[in-house]
């Protein structure tokens, strides 16, 4: 397409643009329940829904199938089985860890539905799924899911 | 069962500061930019009414015509609106609170295209809609083809 | 041949400047259970949904992802839209247009915005996010009402103290609606005085920042006279995305607001909108633009609005039933702000609004979503077909 004003170049221009954001996450009741049980009391707790008797972790307020509200809490030993994983080796920022790391699926005993965490203590090489973990919680707890620092083989 | 949670005197939340750069294609738009760098302001024409605008367009948002036109909007302007930010903002390039002296105007062309700029008076009662401005133009060297290249629009004299 | 559709079953949460208690999919179940209970329904009932927020302000990408499951209602056919601060009204819009295929029972529309998790998010809020065009100057919707206030009392004639007038009105619906957020009580002399963003707008005449979600419950006929007694018929709406484009450019204090609202009228035989229309929930993002969009929907002269507040002839029980809920300016959890207002418009024309209820039969009630540099959403409400 020819344009006049020829003395003006068409060269073709890109901008860089740079967003900052600073956002606040409420975790709500709910999940704050649940994250001041595993701060406070090293404890990983479960929701169940009064409808189906789902058992939800980490919890909701309401079902996902039922749409009931759900408020009966229940207390997990805080074992589980690891349903399925996959080993980190490339870095981006905001990556929580250093590469290499291990996280996976874990379904907690006595709950419904899986749980994404780190796995420690492991050789990368022989992680298995269906193999037996327990958490193991941070000297310094502060409200968050990191609060856990992994799941370990357990015996 | 609609009621509200009871409040808790302690709720957990979190903050997620994130700084991300894009890099926009101004495409067609180029133009402009360059112009800018050479000190000149540029708009597209419409070949149907003949409307300018800024910011440039390669199609005619009301008539849906190529416009293939550009046309040199000369360097100055008549007032058509005017604020002043009297309260620290949040500037999106920083993330910092900031407060600005200088007024925000809209300015309409020589050439019939309207933009924003910074007006130089900073007195807000001593302008008036329709008074003539001139652009302010920071050294050649400084330009990076972005609008704030014309650093101040000046009042003057008819 | 388009289905007639009705809105069955209306919802929202109580406005709040933050909740700290819910997260942002909690606070929008809290808004559906109240929406499927008015209209005596379960989730089973709901066949689509769609949902949005102004995504930019709540920091979240794919909401739907997370929302969905807390509200029950995964597997169930849907859209996540986002438009500024029309979200709401192209929300509406679009459940209205798929109810209308009549390919599905029971359309949910919800939206949301939870703004005080949002801090920082406004910077960039002027027209877009288009950084290169709207960024270079720290634009915001302050200073966008703040040039468009100073272009309308160039133009109008009008002073300081109508605005002042606008806000106390506005006030005064909003301590009857137990929905709203600002309740203030305020004076002429308290809003005068208020601290000046950007001059002519001062703190109060500017919405605020808002957590809250609203829904509605749209059906084909047949379906909503099954449901409901009392159905609204929704007799058209229309979405103007045409911006700054349209008529910014020749008229400063301008929206798209009288082309669509006019385009919607022409449409539906309404000659004298002051009498054929009852009740009005027009989106306001700040006082003065009340002013100015009373004058574009119709309802007098361009630039004489003003004297319709010196005059007295604007609130609840008077001349001008004009923004009954209290209006943009008493809550404004934008993405859900539209849609607060067509809850709003649903309640007047059920004669359900409670102590903001405008005396009278209301036979046709217009509500309307606003967003970035003047587009808008027409959404027209009818008692009866």
């Amino acid at each position: 397409m020819t344009q006049n004003l020829p003395e003006i170049p068409d060269t073709l221009v890109n901008v860089d643009v740079i967003g900052y954001s600073n956002f606040l996450v409420n975790t709500g009741a709910t999940g704050t329940k649940f994250l001041k049980e595993i701060r406070d009391n090293k404890k990983i707790m479960g929701i169940k829904c009064p409808s189906c008797g789902k058992v939800y972790v980490p919890p909701r307020l309401h079902c996902p199938t039922c749409f009931a509200r759900m408020s009966e809490w229940v207390k997990l030993s805080g074992k589980g089985s690891l349903t399925s994983y996959t080993v980190v080796r490339y870095e981006e920022p905001y990556l929580p860890k250093q590469p290499p790391f291990a996280y996976g699926i874990i379904q907690m005993d006595s709950a419904d539905t899986g749980m994404a965490h780190f796995l420690g203590e492991v050789d990368l090489d022989k992680i298995k799924i269906g193999m037996r973990l327990e958490p193991v919680f941070k000297e310094e707890r502060e409200g968050s899911i990191l609060d856990i620092d992994y799941f370990k083989p357990s015996s | 069962m609609t009621t509200e949670q009871k409040q808790d005197p302690e709720f957990i939340q979190f903050r997620y500061p994130r700084d991300v750069t894009y890099h926009h294609a101004l495409g067609y738009q180029s133009k402009f930019a360059n112009g800018l760098k050479q000190g000149r302001i540029l708009a597209t024409k419409c070949p149907v009414d003949g409307r300018c605008t800024i910011p440039p367009r390669i199609v005619c948002p009301m008539h849906h015509v190529r416009q293939t036109e550009w046309v040199d909007q000369g360097q100055r302007g008549r007032l058509i609106s005017a604020f002043k930010i009297n309260f620290p903002m949040f500037n999106s390039r920083t993330g910092e609170l900031q407060t600005w002296e200088n007024p925000i105007i809209a300015v309409e062309l020589e050439g019939g295209a309207r933009m924003d700029g910074w007006c130089m008076e900073t007195d807000t009662s001593k302008l008036k809609t329709g008074m003539l401005l001139e652009a302010v133009w920071r050294p050649e060297e400084e330009r990076q083809g972005r609008a704030d290249d014309i650093m101040y629009w000046k009042p003057i004299e008819e | 041949m388009a289905e007639r559709i009705a809105i069955v079953g209306v919802g929202q949460t109580h406005h709040k400047s933050k909740r700290p208690d819910v997260t942002t999919a909690e606070m929008c179940a809290e808004a559906v259970e109240r929406c499927l209970e008015d209209a005596q329904m379960s989730m089973k009932d709901i066949d689509n949904i769609i949902m949005g927020s102004f995504e930019v302000a709540d920091g979240y990408y794919s909401p739907d992802k997370w929302i969905i499951p807390e509200l029950g209602a995964v597997g169930k056919s849907g859209l996540e839209m986002q438009n500024v601060g029309t979200t709401g009204g192209v929300v509406a819009a679009t459940g209205f247009n798929i109810a209308a295929t009549g390919l599905f029972d029971a359309v949910l529309c919800l939206a949301w915005q939870k703004m005080d998790e949002a801090a920082g998010a406004f910077g960039r809020g002027g027209g877009g996010t288009n950084e290169y065009w709207t960024g270079q100057f720290p634009m915001s919707p302050i200073t966008n009402f703040a040039r468009r206030a100073y272009a309308y009392m160039d133009r109008s004639g009008c002073t300081e103290e109508h605005f002042a007038m606008v806000r106390v009105k506005q006030d005064q619906c909003a301590m009857k609606n137990e929905y709203a957020q600002l309740k203030l009580g305020l004076t002429l002399e308290q809003v005068m005085n208020d601290a000046l963003l950007a001059w002519p707008i001062r703190r109060l005449h500017m919405c605020p920042t808002t957590a809250g979600a609203a829904a509605c419950i749209v059906c084909p006929e047949e379906k909503a006279k099954k449901v409901t007694n009392k159905p609204v018929w929704v007799e058209d709406w229309f979405t103007c995305h045409q911006g700054g484009s349209l008529t910014m450019a020749e008229d400063p204090t301008s929206s798209t607001l009288a082309y669509a609202s006019h385009l919607v009228y022409k449409r539906n035989g309404i000659t004298n909108p002051p009498k054929d229309i009852q009740a009005w929930e027009v989106y306001e993002p700040a006082s003065p633009a009340e002013l100015r969009w009373i004058e574009e929907v119709g309802l007098c002269e361009d630039y004489t609005a003003w004297k319709l507040f010196e005059q007295n002839k604007v609130g609840i029980d008077k001349e001008i039933p004009f923004n009954p809920s209290g209006g943009v300016t008493a809550t404004n959890p934008i993405g859900a702000t539209p849609v607060v207002r067509l809850v709003e418009a649903v309640l007047q024309v059920r004669g359900d609004a409670g102590e903001h209820q405008i005396p009278g039969t209301i036979n046709r009630a217009l509500a309307t979503g606003y967003g970035g540099q003047g587009e808008n959403v027409i959404m027209l409400l009818r008692k009866t077909l």
